[in-house]
């Protein structure tokens, strides 16, 4: 099962920019996208093919899509043992891919199905893995650079993998622009082969339930609360429909079950970057900071005076949530009125 | 029916404490305090409750230096039945690759049935070391578990996942491989007596790379990816305005929001 | 070949009875008393809730060490400055009259026992020297009631699962809010008038070297402790202010009757920002951030209030007993701390040598410290709290005013001659205290603070 490659292989053997499509049920997580787009620059600038890899069942669409939204290549593992999502038989069949095709750099969005998939596929490849990268480019050598925040976002470690192939990365949700559609895609579709059957399968899923699939990445406004909402999101509600802004939260408030997954801000979160960014009952911890601090005005709302939020915020206000935010949005109403008027 | 349940724990630097040395511009971790990674305090308490559920030991595992064992002392301290340090030069500037190699190997020496990890480390946060473990021993994986369900009559381990947009309940046959999602598992206190124990008269059993014969296969040479280069990011120059009332901060929105 | 466990893993640990004493509280009488235990080899478990000895405990500043230094060695101690001057100041709303002290033999080792230190490295230090002589220290612990058997304390009960313990002697060193000894009834509930309220802010001045140096008039290590009473230090409360230089940071303050604080309906934080705006002070901590705040009760009842120092099982030391001196001159509890500790560790050892328990066991605590300084200060200055708080308007309003009017008038320049500058010195300040009756009585009744 393993595969203890020594080092020292020939990388230039490798060539290609994958980028992991990332599938449940049909939906496309809006990450894959972003890194099709930013994978298109690497290949440009090694010359290199873009390669889409969709793995599912019933995915033709998908590959269409990912063709229109520019790949040169799309290879499809297209069979029902892919679906739903597997990590073994994922792990597999990439794992066979790679022998076959040898990519030099694969991309995966920094979800927890990517992170879970990248984390797999890495060791029987003896694959180099950045985890929740923010930025990519390649230096004149061809070599991927992967940049991500360490020690809480002080620092910017480039991370190399200058000895094995593919050079992998997990790539943070948010951090870049979606890859549009065009209509002269004129890539091609690879079939490739199935090389895992249910039967050799170790894991089973038993139930799945869909819940909120926000995209909170693309709001202009975003009011986020923490846990200082205590479970009540009127007050945070009632101002983000004063402001027209998507609700977010911190890790805090999502894992009180306060708030779905899928609008969690921060490095295990999603990066967002809104022209405005409310910060309501959070306390500013590192992790939550690393996914908002690209927003353009950022406001905090907080009855700590030393809460940490404070220190990144643009605009402060120290006081209690219940109080300051129906009043806000009070004020925000007649002021937009005054406006209209 | 009772099962071996391994736990990997990490000493990682207080998050609160670490600073940057104003000459070099480099991280100062070196004097900020080592506490346990926070996420595999949670992983410690799943483990304890798979062990409620089946019965069994749960044995915390950390490869690191030898100071390393006071992560260990607390996981004992906090129930766990025995522990092991697995410690040697030799994995010096290991990446995940060959640390999720020294843990595979320390959980087939113990035989483990489940082996639980944190969700990621604070130092390195990458949530790679969980399913190079599980890939590594050709094990099965579950990550960002956030409720755990021992099925032994069956020979699996059930667990409700976290995924894009909702929840799964995935079975995956033993060994397996868990990473808890943090913030979903609230540990435990260490007994009075226990946490005397492991503070003051406890010791792990330790083992080297040879112990798991992979001296060869492990540290700088074999980690696939190496750091090219550090730069200090400058902070985000915001304003840090406070304002006392309210009506002054709806200014400041209308103006923005306009 | 596959390595093994070890193996010898205990299951079910169990301490009962495995120590000789438990002492709960790891300030300095805490670890005083393990300390001096252990030194005599007895087992000692010593308990402590904060997440590390001193983590959380609050004082202003000087930490007195005649017998810390006997009891351990000193040299590695985290001390930041030895106290070079003491100055006494009074102040009305805006006006200072200070008295400044510092003899050179301070500047000589061992700088007459004065340090300011921080209590979280301190405490952790101290606790420390405990634990290399053989103490076993929890931290994170929190003890919340004692565990008796036919009447005698035989062990305590922690807020931990499987959270209780049995040793044969208890010693309580939890600081003057000390619920457990409450809760068991070792002694009353301090009455209100009895207990002052501290709060203190650690302040730094970011971004500049020498600040401390320059503006106190000081080398190397040398510090400085001033204290403040009058109205500008805690408004109409009954207290004083205080500041302390440390390494690179001051500790600011005020330590005021909780009364008054209600009566007056004075928040702490507002008293210290008064203080910290006097413009006698202000310009000491200009420029500041501060980064640490804290708040904390002084047991102020003196030799009176003294509970029952030895129980069946069990002793109480330090603040936990009351052993605080207040008077506005001497703010002094850390020296007493130690010194009730280390006469308890000593009684217990010897109890526990001659294998007796039981309140008359360990009489020679109570005893050892009737004879020491801890109550014979307190008794001295026991009638103190009395009149002060008798001429409480006259000291903290009165005089203070009366000696900065006396001051301006000594001191005037216009052109009266200085006979009558001088006569109008002494008017104010005989006004102030009614008359020389006045004087020659309140000479008499302060006489012994300063004899
Ligand atoms: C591996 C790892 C990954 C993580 N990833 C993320 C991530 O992606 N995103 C993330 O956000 N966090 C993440 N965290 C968690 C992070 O460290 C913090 O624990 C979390 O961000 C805290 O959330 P909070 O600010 O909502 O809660 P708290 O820190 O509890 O702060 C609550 C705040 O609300 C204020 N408050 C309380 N009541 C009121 C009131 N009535 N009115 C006004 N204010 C009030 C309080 O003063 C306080 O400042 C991660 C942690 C780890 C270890
Ligand atoms: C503002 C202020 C300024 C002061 N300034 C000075 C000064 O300049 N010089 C001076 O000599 N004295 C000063 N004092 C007095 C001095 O601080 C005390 O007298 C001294 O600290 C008493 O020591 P202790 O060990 O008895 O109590 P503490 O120092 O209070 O220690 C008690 C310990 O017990 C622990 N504890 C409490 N309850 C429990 C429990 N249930 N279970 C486990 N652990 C527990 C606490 O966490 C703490 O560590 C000042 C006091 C204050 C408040
Ligand atoms: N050196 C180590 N020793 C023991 N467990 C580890 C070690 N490194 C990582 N882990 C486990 O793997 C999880 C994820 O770590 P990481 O992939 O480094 O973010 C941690 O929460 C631990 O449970």
């Amino acid at each position: 099962m393993t595969d203890d490659e020594e080092p020292g292989i020939d990388v230039d053997e490798y060539d290609d920019v994958w980028v992991f499509v990332e599938e449940h049920a049909g939906d496309v997580m809006p990450v894959s996208w972003e890194l099709l787009e930013e994978g298109r620059k690497l290949a440009e600038k090694l010359g290199d093919e873009l390669v889409a890899l969709v793995i599912g069942e019933d995915v033709d669409e998908i590959a269409e899509e990912a063709l229109a939204r520019g790949a040169d290549r799309v290879l499809v593992a297209d069979d029902p043992v892919f679906e739903p999502y597997r990590a073994d038989p994922y792990g597999e069949q990439f794992r066979a891919m790679v022998e076959e095709y040898k990519p030099s750099i694969a991309l995966i969005g920094g979800t927890h199905t990517g992170r879970d998939f990248a984390g797999r596929v890495a060791v029987p490849a003896h694959a180099g893995l950045t985890a929740d990268v923010t930025e990519i480019d390649v230096d004149d050598d061809g070599l991927l650079q992967a940049r991500r925040p360490a020690f809480g976002g002080d620092v910017l470690a480039t991370i190399l993998c200058e000895d094995h192939r593919p050079q992998m990365a997990t790539i943070r949700p948010g951090v870049f622009e979606a890859a549009e559609p065009t209509d002269e895609a004129d890539g091609e579709i690879v079939e490739a082969d199935v090389v895992v059957e249910e039967a050799d399968c170790i894991s089973e899923v038993l139930e799945r339930e869909v819940g909120d699939t926000a995209d909170i990445t693309e709001a202009e406004r975003i009011v986020a609360v923490g846990h200082g909402v205590e479970g009540d999101l009127e007050p945070a509600r009632e101002l983000a429909e004063a402001l027209d802004a998507e609700l977010a939260a911190s890790r805090a408030a999502v894992d009180e079950g306060w708030i779905d997954g899928a609008r969690q801000v921060g490095q295990t979160g999603k990066t967002v970057r809104p022209d405005l960014y409310v910060a309501v009952g959070i306390s500013g911890a590192i992790q939550h900071l690393e996914g908002m601090n690209k927003s353009g005005t950022v406001i905090a709302i907080n009855n700590d005076p030393n809460a940490p939020i404070f220190d990144h915020a643009d605009y402060g206000i120290v006081g209690d949530l219940v109080e300051v935010c129906p009043d806000l949005a009070d004020r925000l109403e007649g002021e937009l009125q005054e406006v209209v008027q | 029916m009772s099962w071996t349940i391994a736990v990997g724990v990490k000493q990682v630097p207080d998050d609160d404490e670490v600073g940057i040395d104003p000459d070099t511009g480099r991280l100062d971790r070196a004097s900020a305090p080592a506490v346990m990674n926070p996420p595999d305090r949670e992983a410690l308490e799943a483990a304890l409750t798979i062990r409620d559920q089946v019965g069994g030991e749960v044995i915390a595992v950390t490869m690191g230096p030898p100071n390393a064992k006071t992560v260990l002392e607390q996981a004992v301290a906090m129930g766990c039945d025995d522990a092991v340090l697995v410690t040697d030069r030799a994995f010096a500037g290991s990446d995940t690759w060959p640390t999720s190699l020294t843990l595979a190997r320390t959980a087939e020496a113990l035989e483990a049935d489940v082996v639980v990890c944190g969700e990621e480390t604070t130092d390195s946060s990458t949530g790679q070391v969980p399913p190079g473990i599980a890939a590594h021993n050709g094990w099965a994986q579950l990550t960002y578990v956030e409720g755990v369900d021992a099925r032994p009559e069956e020979d699996r381990l059930a667990a409700r996942r976290d995924v894009e947009g909702g929840h799964e309940l995935v079975a995956a046959e033993l060994p397996v491989v868990v990473a808890v999602a943090y913030g979903e598992f609230d540990p435990r206190p260490a007994g009075l007596h226990r946490k005397i124990y492991a503070e003051n008269d406890f010791e792990p059993t330790q083992w080297t790379a040879e112990d798991l014969e992979i001296k060869e296969e492990v540290g700088l040479d074999v980690s696939p990816t190496s750091v090219g280069g550090m730069e200090t990011v400058d902070p985000v120059d915001r304003k840090g305005e406070v304002v006392d009332e309210t009506d002054d901060l709806a200014e400041v929105l209308t103006e923005v929001s306009a | 070949m596959t390595p093994e466990l070890d193996g010898d893993a205990v299951a079910d640990p169990n301490y009962d009875d495995e120590f000789d004493a438990i002492v709960v509280g790891a300030g300095l009488a805490g670890s005083a008393a393990a300390l001096t235990m252990a030194n005599r080899g007895l087992e000692v478990l010593l308990i402590e809730r904060g997440s590390s000895p001193g983590a959380k405990n609050v004082f202003g500043g000087v930490c007195y060490t005649p017998t810390i230094r006997e009891l351990t060695d000193f040299d590695g101690a985290p001390l930041e400055r030895y106290v070079a001057e003491r100055r006494f100041s009074m102040l009305s709303r805006n006006d200072e009259t200070a008295v400044s002290i510092s003899p050179g033999e301070w500047h000589e080792a061992p700088h007459n026992d004065s340090y300011t230190v921080l209590r979280g490295e301190f405490d952790e230090w101290f606790a420390e020297q405990a634990v290399e002589a053989g103490t076993t220290l929890v931290t994170s612990t929190t003890v919340t009631g004692l565990v008796r058997k036919n009447g005698r304390i035989v062990g305590v009960e922690t807020d931990r699962p499987d959270g209780t313990i049995r040793a044969p002697y208890v010693v309580l060193a939890e600081g003057g809010n000390s619920l457990v000894s409450e809760g068991a009834d070792l002694k009353a509930t301090e009455t209100r008038e009895n207990v002052a309220v501290g709060v203190k802010e650690v302040l730094e001045f970011p971004g500049r070297d020498e600040v401390i140096e320059d503006r106190f008039r000081l080398t190397d290590d040398a510090g400085v402790s001033y204290h403040y009473f009058g109205e500008g230090a805690v408004g109409d409360a009954f207290g004083g202010g205080f500041i302390y230089t440390n390494d690179d940071t001051v500790s600011i303050g005020v330590a005021y009757r909780i009364e008054d604080a209600v009566a007056a309906d004075q928040s702490p934080e507002a008293t210290l920002n008064a203080f910290k705006s006097h413009p006698a002070v202000a310009p000491l901590v200009r420029d500041a951030r501060t980064v640490e705040y804290s708040a904390k009760t002084i047991p102020e009842g003196g030799a009176e209030s003294i509970p029952d120092l030895v129980h069946d099982g069990a002793a109480i030391v330090g603040d936990a007993a009351g052993l605080v001196l207040n008077n506005g001159v001497h703010l002094e509890g850390t020296n007493m701390a130690v010194e009730s500790g280390y006469h308890a560790g000593n009684a217990i050892a010897r109890a526990a040598d001659q294998g007796r328990v039981g309140a008359k066991a360990l009489q020679a605590y109570p005893d050892a410290l009737e004879r020491s300084f801890v109550v014979q200060n307190l008794e001295r200055y026991a009638w103190m709290m009395d009149a002060v708080e008798a001429d409480r308007d006259l000291l903290f309003e009165d005089l203070p005013r009366a000696f900065a009017d006396a001051g301006t008038e000594y001191f005037r320049m216009d052109r009266t001659p200085k006979e009558a500058h001088a006569e109008n010195a002494k008017r104010a300040v005989l006004d102030a205290v009614g008359g020389w009756t006045g004087a020659a009585k309140l000479a008499l009744r302060y006489r012994k603070v300063v004899t």
